[in-house]
């Protein structure tokens, strides 16, 4: 940042206020971070990074095609029963469920003790209305008695066939909606270069995150939609953050003609990094509550979908905001004549001064 | 001096924030608990094929008066593009309420046993058995003031048994008892007429108006059976529960068609041909998704979200207070009053427009702690940079926050809409998660202006200088290039970067 000086006023405040000048080579990294000194070249090594996140992707699209996401009802359709019971086991349900004649169900707990939950799912599609209510009721109660409770203590989920395609037609509306509004406003806040660095990087973490589901199996359920969703709005906000500071620093720093892109690039990932790593962590604790505390510990489903996909998403976005978006951005600006230029005098001019080693403070 | 404006601004945001939250408990407005939360039924149905606005509307009506003889509290009839939404909050017989409710034409013939009188509330002197208040004819001519006055008429729930049920006839569409009967067991249902039409008595000249229907062929000789058991009879045509008409079987052989003659105008005649013919619903309802959730499991998900997002709220103010010190607790303040806001917002929306709260709300609230605490983090940041940058600590606090309240806004704004995309274009929890997520993004705008700016203003000005390591605001200024690294940032930067 270019600053001409300090206001008169502040100079009396400003002695007790400036009491650690330390020597950057000194200084912690913890210190270097916190001063937003560090000096990671994202830029010059963005290669290593488009590779890397390249592969991943690759690696996810290899397994979707190879065996797709696994669905939850709520996409495919079927039925699910929940019982909250601390002494039913997954084979004692697995007999039951297969007694009653429901062929290819499957049982999982979740949670532990008071809050643990037995969750059958099966398809049950083919049966209509009443068959199937009658199915499910005495699926219900059977549970019930083997888990001594009174039926109506098991929760019955019925999901049809289409609703999974309205959801999915939803979400993908929404999605739509939701690129073309960001990309918009991004393009008249900023520049629609920022806004397709933006875009791309966005669509890293979609893609990282689908790859991350299909390779590991999690189950996709309406909550993994919101949450991945939610990422999408969290890896726009922290390259929002730090695209603020590019825009400020090639005000004060490119235009002028001091820095050349990229640099200044690198200098405002390094100025935010700070945040972007507080930040991150800031949002990454309240979700391991809710997916350790809520979902393993007290048991509560829903949470866990919800939780797993954003802990996937929140680290692909962090990531994509320094290592995608910013050097993406740089590599299009760079492309600019006018910062082409600005580069070749930068390089003429600083050729000598490199020469004579690390300049003289 | 400004510090007067910004203790009033500090002042008035918290207290106003405060009042919202104790006059909405002291209103006793709790924020409205979604099924997932509290137990209870939710049914989402489509109509089998495309109908219009009006069918659809009509349709609706015709569940919500179905719902309300379930006598369920807060009950829900939402649309949803064309789908509705039907929630039952807290119903203890889900089962039979939802095969109640969706059932397209519960239409029955059932043979009247006796007519009854209107009901009359019992004197408290007397106490009937159980087994007199089932619905039971008097057998002589000695009890006809029996004590059918005072049994209530069976509940359209049970009266789809197979079981003799006391039935009410109501006057048109008011809630009006006009007769009482007894009916037996039904005989036949809404599925043996074919067609159905509304048409003046040619004969009479009282512009009396009659209902004419065709069977089907497996219907035709059952109605007649029907007609020859029952001749001479009243036979109760039967709709959910109430009885529409109770004409006399005047034929033994109806050759696949009848007409129901009694009291009716044109309107009447051709509504219950319409009933007749459609059943209750004008169009088939197909069940989307079915959720039945007992209310244990329900508060053990609540009690699940809320100590994760308790535990959440207090690991992350942990953190900003090791991290940022006595600017921490103001983030702990702000989140305090942000909530206390965001409760009151809750508590009356419940209320006034039965917005609920869900297990997805919830947990747009426990991610938006991320967003709100995300923005002081973005603030404090830009405050040392300044400070780094050689300013005093008020310098700092004005400008940064100048700076960085663009920022706040420049990225709340994308997670605003985001939010209001989601909200419009989404089904479901994705709803409720959007709305939570947006409005908490309002608020934490509103909190950074009118909260945090001021009173982190009034800090930077009243603190001494001795004082400035409690804020946490590590002076540490670098002020030689690094030589590691490899070397990209460029002398020239340091320079520039004005120490």
């Amino acid at each position: 940042m270019v600053r001409e000086g300090s206001d008169t006023s502040d100079s009396i405040e400003s002695e007790g206020f400036k009491a650690k000048t330390i020597d950057a080579s000194e200084a912690s990294w913890w210190r270097r971070l916190g001063a937003g000194a560090t000096h990671y070249p994202f830029v010059q090594r963005s290669r290593y990074y488009f590779v890397i996140s390249f592969l991943v992707i690759v690696a996810g699209a290899a397994a979707l095609s190879a065996r797709g996401l696994n669905f939850g009802i709520s996409f495919k359709g079927g039925v699910s029963w929940q019982v909250p019971s601390a002494t039913l086991t997954v084979a004692q349900a697995s007999k039951i469920v297969a007694r009653a004649g429901v062929t290819q169900a499957t049982v999982v707990t979740l949670g532990a003790h008071s809050a643990r939950t037995v969750e059958v799912q099966a398809g049950l599609t083919k049966l209509s209305g009443a068959a199937r209510t009658a199915k499910e009721n005495q699926v219900a109660a059977l549970l019930a008695a083997k888990a001594h409770l009174p039926s109506s203590a098991v929760a019955i989920e019925f999901v049809g066939p289409t609703w999974g395609g309205q959801i999915t037609n939803a979400a993908v509306k929404a999605l739509i909606a939701f690129f073309v509004g960001i990309v918009l406003y991004i393009s008249i806040r900023f520049e629609w270069k920022m806004a397709a660095a933006a875009f791309i990087a966005v669509v890293h973490d979609l893609l990282v995150t689908v790859g991350i589901y299909a390779l590991s199996g999690f189950q996709v359920t309406p909550s993994t939609v919101i949450a991945v969703l939610t990422i999408l709005g969290y890896s726009l906000y922290d390259t929002i953050v730090v695209f603020d500071r590019i825009k400020e620093n090639v005000g004060g720093l490119v235009d002028p003609g001091k820095m050349n892109y990229s640099d200044a690039v690198d200098l405002s990932v390094n100025q935010t990094l700070a945040r972007s790593l507080n930040t991150s962590l800031v949002a990454v604790i309240p979700i391991l509550s809710v997916l350790v505390l809520g979902a393993y510990v007290l048991g509560a489903t829903t949470l866990k979908n919800f939780g797993l996909a954003l802990v996937v998403g929140l680290t692909s976005g962090a990531y994509s905001s320094l290592f995608i978006a910013a050097p993406l951005l740089a590599r299009f600006k760079e492309r600019e004549r006018r910062y082409r230029q600005i580069r070749a005098r930068l390089e003429r001019r600083n050729a000598p001064v490199e020469a004579e080693g690390l300049p003289a403070s | 001096m400004r510090k007067g404006r910004w203790i009033r601004s500090v002042l008035i945001s918290t207290v106003v924030a405060l009042a919202a939250f104790a006059a909405v408990i002291s209103a006793h407005y709790h924020p409205v608990l979604g099924l997932d939360l509290q137990g209870g039924a939710s049914v989402v149905y489509k109509p089998a094929r495309k109908v219009n606005t009006a069918t659809l509307n009509e349709t609706i009506s015709i569940i919500q008066d179905r719902v309300n003889a379930l006598g369920v509290g807060e009950p829900s009839i939402g649309q949803q593009g064309s789908d509705i939404v039907v929630d039952l909050p807290g119903i203890k017989d889900p089962k039979t309420a939802l095969s109640y409710i969706g059932q397209t034409a519960i239409l029955q013939f059932r043979p009247v046993l006796c007519t009854a009188p209107l009901y009359t509330k019992p004197p408290a002197s007397l106490h009937l058995k159980k087994s007199q208040l089932t619905p039971t004819c008097p057998t002589s001519t000695t009890n006809t003031a029996s004590t059918l006055q005072y049994v209530p008429s069976t509940s359209p729930l049970k009266a789809t048994s197979a079981s003799t049920a006391l039935l009410p006839e109501y006057q048109g569409n008011s809630k009006t008892v006009i007769g009482r009967y007894v009916v037996g067991p039904t005989l036949m249902t809404g599925n043996a007429i074919k067609s159905v039409f509304a048409a003046p008595v040619s004969q009479s000249a009282s512009n009396q108006w009659a209902i004419n229907f065709t069977l089907t062929s497996k219907g035709a000789p059952l109605f007649n059976q029907i007609a020859k058991t029952y001749y001479h009879q009243l036979l109760a045509v039967v709709l959910d529960g109430t009885v529409q008409s109770a004409p006399q079987i005047n034929s033994t052989n109806f050759n696949g068609q009848g007409q129901i003659t009694g009291n009716y105008t044109q309107a009447s005649a051709t509504d219950l041909a319409t009933i007749l013919h459609y059943g209750a619903l004008p169009v088939q309802l197909v069940q989307q998704t079915v959720q039945t959730i007992s209310p244990t499991l329900g508060a053990a998900s609540l009690r699940a979200g809320l100590i994760a997002g308790i535990a959440g709220l207090v690991l992350v103010m942990l953190y900003t207070i090791f991290y940022y010190r006595l600017l921490g607790l103001v983030v702990v303040g702000g989140l305090a009053t942000t909530f206390a806001a965001l409760w009151a917002i809750i508590g009356y929306l419940g209320h006034s427009v039965q917005l609920t709260l869900n297990l997805a709300g919830v947990t747009g609230i426990i991610v938006s702690i991320g967003v709100i605490v995300d923005s002081y983090i973005v603030f404090f940041e830009r405050l040392k940079d300044e400070a780094r940058n050689g300013r005093s600590l008020r310098a700092s606090v004005d400008t940064g926050f100048t700076k960085a309240f663009r920022t706040i806004i420049a990225a709340d704004l994308v997670s605003f809409i985001g939010a209001a995309l989601l909200y419009y274009f989404s089904i479901g929890d994705v709803r409720g998660f959007a709305f939570f997520l947006g409005l908490s993004t309002i608020l934490d705008v509103a909190s950074a202006w009118f909260f945090t700016r001021p009173l982190v203003l009034w800090i930077g000005n009243s603190i001494s200088p001795k004082h400035y390591r409690w804020l946490g605001v590590p002076v540490v200024q670098v002020t030689r290039e690094s030589t590691v690294g490899s070397g990209v940032i460029k002398p020239s930067r340091v320079a520039a970067k004005g120490v």
